[in-house]
């Protein structure tokens, strides 16, 4: 069955193939093309470097007018992501355009690793240690990079 | 009270521009048709925002009836007003 925001999905998966930006890569599963899965590797001169994060995305028929679900999989430590993985994100949120795009959307978090924003934290541990106690929270960083390579 | 700004932390997203052979919002060809559409044409036209924006008319009226608030082109977040030229 093809529906608008399949075909979207579609050329999506398009672009992300001949066009690949560097440090994300994403595609469908198996059997559904509404469900993908995606990896962003750690920004260099991150304390992120060398990870490797698995996320999911989740679409809706209402895609690209409404955004998708993002979710990450690997563990993270970090400002803007919650406990079960949710990502607290402009652009996923309330600064949504249908302009967007699979690139663009995996592109976007991957920026937000290597700027987090304390000010609106989803995991306010990560928060306070990334403004008082860098040290620390680079500690805990790369552990969650060390689990990142198990996973 | 004066307030003194210590950090601010402003973070960039990156995005493509589509270049003028697509429509931004479903990504096909303008001179296709939206994915609602079989046939290019006068049954799928495009229309312009007065911020100069060219989206399939169907594309761009499907959004604006998602936005409970704000009705704003999605490439500039201008307002989103017809250009009726
Ligand atoms: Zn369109
Ligand atoms: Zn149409
Ligand atoms: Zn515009």
């Amino acid at each position: 069955m093809s529906t608008p925001a399949r075909r979207r999905l579609m050329r999506d998966f398009k672009r992300l193939q001949e066009d690949p930006p560097t440090g994300v890569s994403g595609a469908p599963t198996d059997n559904n093309i509404m469900i993908w899965n995606a990896v962003i590797f750690g920004p260099h001169d991150t304390p992120f470097e060398d990870g490797t994060f698995k996320l999911t995305i989740e679409f809706t028929e209402e895609y690209p007018n409404k955004p998708p679900t993002v979710r990450f999989v690997s563990h993270m430590f970090h400002p803007n992501v919650y406990a079960d993985g949710g990502i607290c994100l402009d652009i996923l949120q309330n600064r949504w355009s249908p302009t967007y795009d699979v690139s663009a959307i995996l592109t976007s978090i991957q920026s937000l690793l290597s700027d987090p924003n304390p000010n609106s934290p989803a995991n306010s541990m990560a928060a306070q240690l990334y403004k008082e106690n860098r040290r620390e929270y680079e500690k805990r960083v790369k552990a969650c990079v060390e689990q990142s390579f198990i996973d | 009270m004066k307030v003194t700004i210590k950090n601010w932390v402003g973070v960039a997203t990156w995005r493509w521009v589509a270049n003028d052979d697509n429509c931004g919002i479903c990504r096909m060809p303008f001179d296709g048709c939206c994915p609602d559409c079989k046939l290019p044409g006068d049954d799928c036209p495009l229309v312009w925002g007065q911020c100069s924006h060219c989206f399939h008319m169907h594309c761009i009226v499907k959004w604006l009836q998602s936005q409970q608030v704000n009705q704003q082109c999605p490439m500039c977040r201008q307002e989103w007003k017809f250009n009726n030229k």
